[in-house]
């Protein structure tokens, strides 16, 4: 046997670590080393040769390693900045979500005893529903606000810490000391004590510590309480109780025996739906006025639809816009434009050509010669000075327009809700719109100005009470509210002003010719403010759209809105929605997708014995029926490898590989044993299903 | 074994590419129908009442026929698969007929076609569904088809006229009056262009499944020692390309590590053994950290014994170095305690702790207690941690609020590198084949065995296996089977129990009967002896070794 061959094959590395359960990792000494280097050297080489030690960034050269390392780090700190700012505002939303609840356990908290309740235990119920995470948020929350006040503390119980009454009343005193003890203040605890030694879960303890502490309140939480074991919990409840609960009351309720739940005195807190949390923190971080950077439609579609197909947080919703951004600073290198770069840094050949790449650049450029400025085209491609000062220029105004669109967005949704009460439409829909620069066209914006025009005086007054904020630099605005206003005033006993487009003011005349009914719609003679009134509707209503026309343009037709808008789905999607047995099937499937050749022999799908052991052994299994005969399949596999090499080839060699590769297909769950029939294997996974 | 021969002869025609069997195929059955009339009669043109007209279809077909080895059957029927076919070709064999294995080919064939014919006197139903019958008529087609195409190999192009004269010579051979055109609509393997579900219940559908009835009895398997020898002479066809697929994951490791400074943990799947991945990893991170030395810890999954309260150990030992407490709780949350305490302790400067997990997915730590746990040290703020999954469906360990505290990033990790230390291959496939239960570990195992034992039962083994082993050449009757299996007929050899405690006594191995069976219930605890009772009510002790086996034992006992 030839243990170096062998090792090679197995990828065995002489070290024992294989076998070691857990180890903490040594670096190789250098004899070893020098083993493994060279393929280390040749990837460093094709980066960079300045990656030694990643003190700051840990960003990589961009544009083929030409990038230069100011540059780098300008990404890097404009990344660091920009996500803090974002970061904060998801915190501070986080923060005025859970705010009510928290008050409100807060006081039930303080307020309730086992005396106020009757001899009960008070209990607080709290569904959180699909928010997971935001018990825990809330749990430390309280914690902190009981530990500073010196009140006492919250003991956080999850299932897996009890899996019987003697360690889940061990942990709980653990957790009820060590939280304001600290883990030696623990030890010190117990063997601190005079008198006969206590055992860990002895609620003496407990009651010694509170005593010594002068503790009043003991907040002891069960946080995915449905996983408990329904028995234990009876001997447990003996505190002040905080229950999570994810599905509703009366199910969990359920599930307790009626002595247990007639010891308890509950009270049910609601925690705000994941949803709408969602929708919040894209507001916030897409709609602000300071906004650099902004969420493309493709990511916001996909953020979405992860948000509302599948359950999940808002930690986690915050996570992937955060790792959207990651990627574009990380993989961009136009993303350093955002930090305002000073002109020398850029290292200009390679950058303008990126730029020069880029699709915005040329519908910019056709644009340009298509209006008639050839010099400025010409010079936008052959000079790079220009160029760059063209490119920044653009960020600047495109940062701008995007701002523009998100105050139009916006906008529309106020107008929305006070027209539309009845069905709701979120930011977020308008958003995705509007990022495809589908908004302006779109049904909902024309039935919003229909419904404008038909608003009284008095509603109009609200909306348009809402309007400045966001419309202050539109000077038509301002000269329509004071009409309106002079309107009013100068009518104060007709209010309210109905235009004419309002549906009380179209009458309805209906005749009866032979028998037959014909309705005639026709305007009922208004009064002179009400037309007034209608004037200054209209006027409102094309100023509005003129401004939705100007605001609402096409992202994707900014020049330079690959550096501020990032969208591209796919780093993000295949990162958080992985498809682990579509890979392993692809890579069994057709081998060659992920081992690229180098030599070019190897194309085709057929199957030969240059692919894998296990890719040959599984395209002979997607080929047989539902039970599989395995002398017949390893006569299959034998033939594989007999046709390619002919005569020379050892079958105990391809024995072992198939061994090998059955094993595989074994571990990956794919076939089992099968009673059918000696010697035969069920098949158990269908692939694409 | 038929089957596949089958197929072999249908390539051994195959050079005749540029007239593959279609036009054939259509003679023939048009002749089968027609041969009462005119056997020798050229193809009229009235198979189109069965068929599409032989030169219509001709180019069409002609890429659809690549023979597929585990094919149930259809292999020319006219169906409307040509697309699916390209994808499950098979590897071309040697051009030239005669370059395969001619002779066994011929034995193989021959005995396909008696089985075929028998077939075809015999139809039912089911084998109609099954398709066992249109295998069987192409068997006897291909006979056909290779005696005429022998003398055309030469002038490929002249196939075409050519041999449906030597087709129609044979026709009078085919049954006659067989409803062709109605029966071969009915495709028995529709695969291919199926969607997955559809396979899926065409393949699960009711009545019996026909798979040959040959078993592995006449292969000899391989044992632990074979396996690694003869995987050792093997020769990667793809090193190259896996080196550079290793080389692509290189790239990714700044991507990673700044993941991890963004305080996600990271997962890395797909098909291939990562432990040399991760290994590189640890490397680059190592050396590209900006601390002087970075706690990793790596965990091997995949290791039998494995806990989760060490791996706890184990961080809080590279946190802590010789600050370690001496006594660490017993509970593994005690120990996550300690280390989280000793993180929030923990000046800033200090770099964070990073753990790789290989292979989390392996069955010690696939438990949900454990997941649970590890989740709550992913949700520990600097701790870093990095997982690698080999199976396809480990996503569904973690329900929503571990997959929240996990905070996972996920990266395609395909690798094709062998799974050769997380799993056992050779015990695996025999779990698989129902061979599992025999031996315990094979012949290292009992090796390691005794090796623990003391030495009287050392002794005492080495008596029983020079015992059995000298019964065994004893008997006749056993030397003939012997090699060709090994595990079954030691059964039939053992030492009576009586017997073997006489010579036990004789050379002072055990001392009283008591002592004797202390000794064989060690044995039979590691399952290293068996015992049963032969018919006149003696206890017979075997060994439930191969002869080989035995023989490696025995060596090794007497030279230790």
């Amino acid at each position: 046997m030839d243990p170096d061959g062998l090792d090679d094959v197995l990828d065995l590395s002489k070290d024992r670590s294989q076998n070691q359960g857990v180890y903490i990792y040594q670096p190789a000494k250098a004899g070893k080393a020098s083993g493994e280097r060279p393929s280390k050297r040749r990837k460093v080489s094709m980066n960079k040769d300045s990656i030694e030690k990643l003190d700051g960034p840990g960003f990589v050269p961009l544009l083929n390693g030409d990038e230069s390392a100011e540059c780098v780090q300008l990404r890097y700190d404009t990344y660091k900045q920009l996500w803090s700012e974002q970061e904060h505002k998801i915190q501070s939303i986080l923060e005025d979500v859970d705010a009510g609840v928290l008050t409100d356990v807060l006081s039930f908290v303080r307020e309730t005893s086992p005396q106020t309740s009757n001899g009960c235990i008070p209990t607080a119920l709290v569904t959180v529903g699909s928010n997971v995470s935001s018990l825990s948020r809330l749990l430390s929350r309280l914690n902190d606000q009981l530990k500073s006040t010196n009140e006492g503390g919250v003991i956080v119980l999850e299932s897996g810490d009890a899996p019987n009454l003697k360690t889940s009343l061990k942990n709980i005193i653990r957790a009820a000391v060590t939280n304001t003890e600290g883990n030696d203040g623990y030890q010190r605890f117990l063997t601190d004590r005079s008198g006969p030694r206590v055992l860990g879960y002895d609620l003496d303890l407990l009651h010694d510590y509170v005593q010594r502490r002068g503790t009043k309140k003991l907040v002891l939480a069960l946080r995915d309480s449905e996983a408990f074991d329904p028995g234990l919990l009876t001997d447990l409840f003996h505190y002040s109780l905080l229950l999570g609960i994810s599905t509703s009351v009366e199910l969990f309720e359920g599930r307790l025996p009626r002595s247990c739940v007639s010891l308890l005195q509950g009270k049910h807190f609601e925690v705000q739906e994941a949803g709408n949390c969602v929708d919040r923190i894209y507001e916030a971080l897409q709609t602000s006025s300071d906004g650099r950077i902004w969420v493309g439609r493709n990511i916001t579609s996909t953020l979405f639809e992860k948000a509302t197909d599948y359950f999940q947080t808002p930690e986690a919703f915050s996570r992937m816009v955060k790792y959207a951004c990651m990627s574009h600073f990380f993989a961009n290198p136009l993303a350093v434009l955002l930090g305002n770069p000073h002109k020398s840094i850029l290292s200009q050949g390679q950058f303008c050509e990126a730029i020069r790449n880029l699709p915005s650049f040329r519908m910019f450029c056709e644009d340009l010669v298509e209006t008639g400025s050839i010099n400025e085209a010409r010079s936008m491609i052959e000079d790079d000075e220009y160029l760059l000062r063209a490119a920044s220029d653009h960020v600047d105004a495109g940062q701008q327009a995007m701002r523009h669109i998100f105050r139009a967005v916006l906008l529309i949704h106020t107008c929305l809700q006070h027209t539309h009460v009845t069905k709701k439409t979120t930011i977020s829909d308008l958003s995705v719109r509007a990022l495809s620069g589908e908004l302006i066209d779109s049904p909902l914006v024309e039935d919003m100005l229909a419904t404008v025009r038909t608003l009284d005086s008095e509603k109009l007054g609200e909306v348009l009470d809402t309007l400045p904020k966001t419309l202050s630099d539109d000077s038509a605005l301002p000269g329509i509210q004071a009409d309106l206003k002079a309107l009013l005033e100068a009518n104060p006993d007709s209010v309210p002003l109905r235009s004419e487009y309002n549906i009380n003011s179209s009458v309805m005349k209906t005749t009866v010719v032979q028998q037959r009914v014909l309705l005639t719609k026709g305007t009922a003679n208004l009064p002179e403010q009400d037309l007034q009134y209608t004037e200054i509707i209209d006027r409102l209503v094309g100023a509005l759209h003129e401004y939705f026309i100007e605001t609402l343009v096409r992202p994707q037709e900014l020049f330079m809105n690959e550096a501020f808008v990032f969208d591209l789905r796919n780093p993000l999607k295949e990162t958080f929605t992985p498809r682990p047995r579509f890979a392993i099937e692809r890579a069994l499937a057709s081998p060659f997708d992920y081992l690229i050749s180098t030599t070019a022999a190897t194309a085709g799908a057929r199957i030969s014995a240059k692919q894998p052991a296990a890719a040959i052994l599984y395209q002979l299994y997607l080929e047989s029926g539902a039970l599989v005969n395995v002398h017949d399949l390893w006569q299959a596999f034998y033939g594989v490898y007999e046709s390619d090499q002919g005569k020379k080839v050892d079958d105990r060699v391809v024995m072992s590989l198939f061994y090998s590769a059955l094993s595989d297909m074994k571990m990956f769950g794919m076939v089992k044993t099968s009673r059918k029939k000696t010697d035969h294997l069920a098949k158990s996974a269908w692939m694409g299903l | 074994m038929k089957r596949k021969l089958s197929d072999s002869g249908l390539e051994n025609d195959q050079p005749t590419g540029s007239t593959p069997k279609r036009p054939r195929t259509t003679q023939v059955q048009a002749n089968g129908a027609l041969n009462d009339l005119a056997p020798n009669h050229s193809p009229p043109n009235g198979d189109a009442t069965y068929e599409h007209p032989p030169g219509l279809s001709t180019p069409k077909k002609a890429n659809g026929i690549a023979p597929t080895p585990l094919k149930e059957s259809g292999l020319k029927t006219p169906t409307h698969k040509t697309k699916a076919r390209n994808l499950f070709a098979t590897p071309t064999k040697p051009k030239t007929p005669a370059a395969g294995t001619p002779a066994r080919l011929k034995i193989a064939d021959r005995s396909a076609k008696k089985k075929s014919a028998r077939v075809l006197l015999e139809r039912d139903e089911d084998a109609e569904w099954d398709g066992s019958e249109q295998l069987a008529e192409e068997i006897l087609q291909d006979d056909e088809a290779e005696k005429a195409t022998e003398p055309v190999t030469e002038s490929i192009e002249e196939g075409d006229t050519e041999k449906p004269k030597g087709k129609d010579a044979k026709a009078p051979k085919r049954r006659a009056g067989r409803p062709k055109g109605a029966k071969n609509k009915r495709s028995p393997t529709p695969e291919g262009e199926l969607p997955a579900h559809e396979r899926y219940f065409f393949q699960n559908r009711a009545g019996t499944i026909k798979t040959s009835n040959t078993t592995l009895n006449k292969v000899p398997l391989l044992n632990h020692e074979e396996y690694f020898e003869k995987l050792g002479q093997s020769v990667d066809p793809c090193a190259e390309e896996k080196e550079y697929l290793l080389s692509l994951h290189h790239r990714s490791f700044p991507q990673w590590n700044f993941e991890f400074e963004e305080g996600f943990n990271i997962c890395l799947f797909g098909y291939g053994s990562k432990r040399k991945l991760v290994q590189q990893f640890a490397d680059w991170l190592y050396h590209h950290s900006a601390s002087k030395n970075p706690p990793i810890v790596i965990v091997n999954g995949y290791t039998p014994g494995i806990s989760i309260r060490s791996i706890f150990a184990m961080i809080a030992s590279a946190l802590l170095g010789d600050d370690l407490p001496s006594k660490l709780g017993a509970q593994p949350t005690e120990v996550l305690e300690l280390v989280q305490s000793a993180l929030k302790n923990r000046p800033d400067i200090e770099g964070p702790v990073t753990v790789l997990i290989n292979s989390v997915d392996a069955p010690p730590l696939r438990r949900a207690a454990n997941q649970a746990l590890l989740a709550r040290l992913a949700a520990t703020p600097r701790i870093r941690l990095l997982f690698t999954a080999d199976t396809p469906n480990f996503t569904a360990m973690w329900d929503i609020s571990l997959r929240d505290q996990l905070n996972h990033v996920f990266h395609d990790g395909t690798t094709f590198t062998p799974f050769a230390v997380e799993s056992d291959v050779v015990e695996e496939v025999n779990s698989l084949l129902g061979r599992k239960g025999q031996r315990a570990g094979g012949k290292d195992g009992v090796g390691f065995v005794l090796k623990s034992l003391p030495e009287n039962a050392r002794n005492l083994y080495r008596l029983l296996l020079t015992e059995v082993i000298t019964l065994m050449d004893d008997g006749h009757q056993s030397d003939d089977e012997g090699g060709a299996n090994g595990g079954d007929n030691t059964d039939d050899n053992g030492i009576e129990f009586r017997v073997l405690y006489q010579k036990a006594t004789e050379e002072f191995i055990a001392s009283s009967e008591m002592m004797f069976r202390t000794l064989l219930k060690e044995f039979h605890d590691h399952q290293m002896i068996t015992s049963r009772m032969d018919p006149s009510g003696m206890e017979i002790l075997g060994v439930p070794l191969s002869r080989d086996e035995m023989e490696g034992v025995l060596e090794d006992l007497v030279l230790g």
